[in-house]
């Protein structure tokens, strides 16, 4: 499973999504490789899940990966629950 | 002893080797499997050497934006004269910045473990950026410097500034963010305190920017790639119209380098080469940062109890989003105003390059809201442009000539312009 983490500059932001997602993905007991990248590199890549904030998310509408949207970046307990909502649905 | 002077030589000595060694060894940290360590290591090493091909491509384009501006100013010719350039800087210092980089993180860990200034400082594209800014001016004051002073002088400051800067800005990121989890840790923090001044002095706290509805579709904002391309693409046309306008004899001689191909259409291509330069740069750092900081926060969360994160600027976006398009506005518009004066008066062209205005004056927007509502979002927005705008012209001309002017007109910013001279002084001392 491949999950991308996704802010405007794809630098430290869309990083530290990454680790908290990467937490999450343990936690939650899955196998997935996380990226970080930035919004308009990850239109344009091969992805089952692209986690992202609300803003973000209508610019990657039509991606065929799902998109999750996530306000708080930190707060690992969102994360969590909104990825076992999309892994669920 | 001669396996110890090779070890030094090639692989201290080799930045992108050096990179790859300090990867390694933090993956190694994180009980990564060989896999993992296979590809992050190789990632760090190849991102490091995409840095110099982007940096070339952004002092093309660069190189074609100046003269054209000066033409349409009427200003004499003035080139950015002989410089080294990210690439070849990064060949000679890039390892005293990375080694620097690391032991800065490691004094800033000490200080928090020890000290009340709790901040680990995350941010690692802005660590790189700054350090890299730093060492390029000691070495334009003083010369050829020994890389071992040089890296234990950047490594202090470096150490110093992760953990105050922070530290600063936390009382207000109290009041934005409603608690005290999160640090800004952000070159973007003196712009931020000045506008949260401003703000204070001259704003109307009662009308929160958040009140007011800011009309959809200003999405695109957040896309740096999109913003660059397109401001860059402005002042382009801008200055292809006006030179085929003027037609006067320099006009002439750059309007013969688009050859067949129409200027404007030349013109055009050169501020969308201008952000993709940008766009591979940044894919470089990506890839070596997206290693280190990890291991830099696996060492942290287990010597610090009780650490909190300094992390990137837009944290503070989801607090008051509008505040961050009228930030936004303040600044843009402040840009466009000192373009014009700095090359009326003083004669250097200004590269508003969006990366510096946006997310830097989006986060004074934030702050400045915080105390002063819609006025103080503004004047924070139009005095991180009146900063980023007479500091380039600072930096640029007196800081670092001779080293990274190229990386200072698009990767240098607040602080940086800020502590510039600061830095200076303390080379002239010290080394």
């Amino acid at each position: 499973m491949k999950i991308l983490a996704v802010c405007g500059l794809g630098q430290g932001t869309s990083l530290i999504l990454r680790m908290n997602v990467e937490n999450v993905v343990k936690e939650l007991e899955l196998e997935a490789d996380v990226e970080h990248t930035d919004v308009s590199s990850a239109s344009g890549m091969p992805a089952d899940y692209i986690i992202t904030s609300a803003e973000l998310a209508e610019s990657l509408t039509g991606h065929e990966g799902t998109v999750v949207i996530v306000n708080n970046y930190f707060d690992t307990n969102e994360i969590k629950a909104a990825l076992s909502e999309a892994l669920h649905s | 002893m001669s396996s110890i002077m090779w070890m030094v030589e090639n692989v201290f000595g080799t930045p992108a080797i050096l990179l790859g060694f300090i990867v390694f060894v933090g993956l190694l940290l994180q009980k990564k499997n060989v896999s993992q360590l296979m590809s992050g290591t190789f990632k760090a090493v190849i991102g490091f050497l995409v840095i110099g091909a982007g940096s070339g491509v952004i002092v093309d384009a660069l190189m074609v934006f100046q003269p054209m501006w000066k033409e349409v100013f009427g200003l004499e010719a003035e080139s950015l004269g002989e410089f080294m350039g990210q690439d070849s800087f990064n060949a000679q210092y890039g390892s005293a910045v990375a080694l620097a980089m690391t032991l800065g993180f490691l004094i800033n860990v000490l200080l928090a473990r020890f000290t009340r200034f709790k901040f680990i400082y995350l941010t690692g594209h802005m660590m790189f950026w700054t350090t890299t800014i730093f060492a390029g001016i000691v070495v334009h004051t003083v010369g050829d410097v020994s890389p071992t002073k040089l890296v234990i002088f950047l490594a202090v400051i470096m150490g110093l500034y992760w953990t105050l800067q922070p530290a600063l800005t936390q009382p207000f990121m109290r009041k934005i963010t409603g608690n005290d989890n999160i640090a800004l840790g952000h070159t973007s923090a003196s712009v931020a305190l000045l506008g949260a001044l401003a703000g204070k002095y001259a704003g109307n706290k009662d009308n929160d920017s958040e009140k007011i509805k800011v009309p959809k579709g200003l999405e695109f904002l957040r896309d740096s790639n999109v913003i660059t391309a397109l401001t860059m693409g402005v002042l382009f046309l801008v200055g292809a119209i006006i030179l085929i306008a003027k037609g006067t004899p320099g006009a002439e001689e750059l309007m013969a380098q688009s050859g067949e191909q129409s200027f404007i259409i030349y013109a055009i291509i050169q501020s969308f080469m201008f952000a993709g330069g940008i766009a591979i740069v940044l894919m470089g750092v990506r890839m070596f940062i997206g290693e280190i900081v990890p291991a830099f926060n696996g060492i942290a969360t287990k010597l610090v109890p009780g650490a909190k994160p300094a992390l990137d600027s837009p944290v503070v976006f989801p607090y008051a989003p509008n505040a961050v398009i009228l930030g936004f506005l303040g600044a843009f518009f402040g840009s466009l105003l000192w373009l014009v004066v700095i090359g009326n008066t003083v004669s250097y062209i200004f590269v508003p390059t969006m990366i510096v205005i946006f997310f830097h004056s989006a986060t004074a927007g934030v702050f400045g809201n915080a105390t002063g509502g819609v006025r103080g979002a503004l004047l924070a927005g139009f005095i991180t442009s009146t900063v980023v705008s007479w500091g380039q012209y600072i930096m640029v001309n007196a800081l670092l000539s001779s080293t990274v002017p190229d990386t200072a007109m698009w990767a240098a910013d607040s602080d940086m312009f800020i502590l510039g001279p600061i830095i200076k002084f303390l080379a002239q001392l010290f080394f």
